[in-house]
């Protein structure tokens, strides 16, 4: 482990399953002998996750601010008050 | 915006015949919206219907969320990913994360999330060459999993 973003790489292949089985069976030897590297494993699947709630987060207020767009901007006036209408009688 | 207003006239349609409101539409309609970009993202060529597939959705997650009188739902097998919505302490990291590196995270989400290529990210960040564009992304993900440790060390429910 030369330098620490090729662990974090080795990690990441790991991870994904995409790592050559020679160097698949050397990971699972340090992983048991290493408890950080255990431990480093762990908390990088959990920063894949944190990065896909970021990106969705993202998307979702990227979602919002054309949702705002149409029902609240003068040119789109015949689009929202069409919606709306579906919503009347209720 | 033009998925939107194509497609959303049909759910909020729908949603009103089934005696919905407009923020259930609004709600499923924008879930449905993110289902489809991941699906999109992951394999562009999968759909061949863009707007029956975003519709679809929307529908099966309206009847999933809203309409419980009937046991007897066509929900077939629609796998429905955004049920993990943030839990407290990852809404908390999350926030941490957005204030203490807002560009490794938004690196990080195009690669991991928006799957756009190394080039791509060297040219939109402003690196060198798809090399450094590598080493930054590991960087930044090493930010991210050691403040994950951190923060482990403090919530002990975070690792669940």
């Amino acid at each position: 482990m030369t330098t620490s973003w090729n662990e974090t790489q080795q990690i990441e292949t790991h991870l994904l399953g995409t790592a050559n089985p020679g160097e698949a069976l050397l990971f699972d030897a340090h992983l048991l002998l290493d408890n950080e590297l255990a431990d480093k494993v762990i908390a990088q699947q959990k920063a894949y996750e944190i990065v896909k709630q970021f990106g969705r987060r993202q998307l979702k207020q990227e979602i919002e601010a054309i949702h705002q767009i149409l029902f609240t901007q003068p040119q789109h006036i015949r689009f929202s008050q069409k919606i709306r209408r579906l919503f009347k009688k209720t | 915006m033009d998925l939107y207003k194509s497609a959303f006239p049909t759910v909020a349609k729908y949603v009103s015949r089934m005696g919905g409101n407009f923020d259930e539409a609004k709600d499923v309609f924008q879930d449905a919206l993110v289902i489809y970009y991941e699906k999109v993202i992951l394999t562009p060529t999968a759909l061949k219907n863009d707007i029956g597939y975003l519709i679809g959705t929307a529908r099966n997650l309206w009847l999933k969320r809203y309409y419980q009188t009937s046991q007897h739902l066509p929900l077939d097998n629609l796998e429905i990913p955004l049920t993990d919505e943030e839990s407290p302490s990852h809404g908390r990291l999350l926030r941490f994360l957005e204030t203490a590196g807002r560009k490794c995270m938004n690196l990080l989400k195009s690669f991991y999330y928006d799957r756009l290529s190394l080039q791509e990210i060297a040219d939109e960040f402003g690196y060198s060459g798809t090399r450094s564009a590598t080493v930054q992304k590991y960087k930044c993900l090493e930010k991210v999993r050691e403040s994950i440790r951190e923060k482990s060390l403090v919530y002990d429910d975070f690792m669940e």
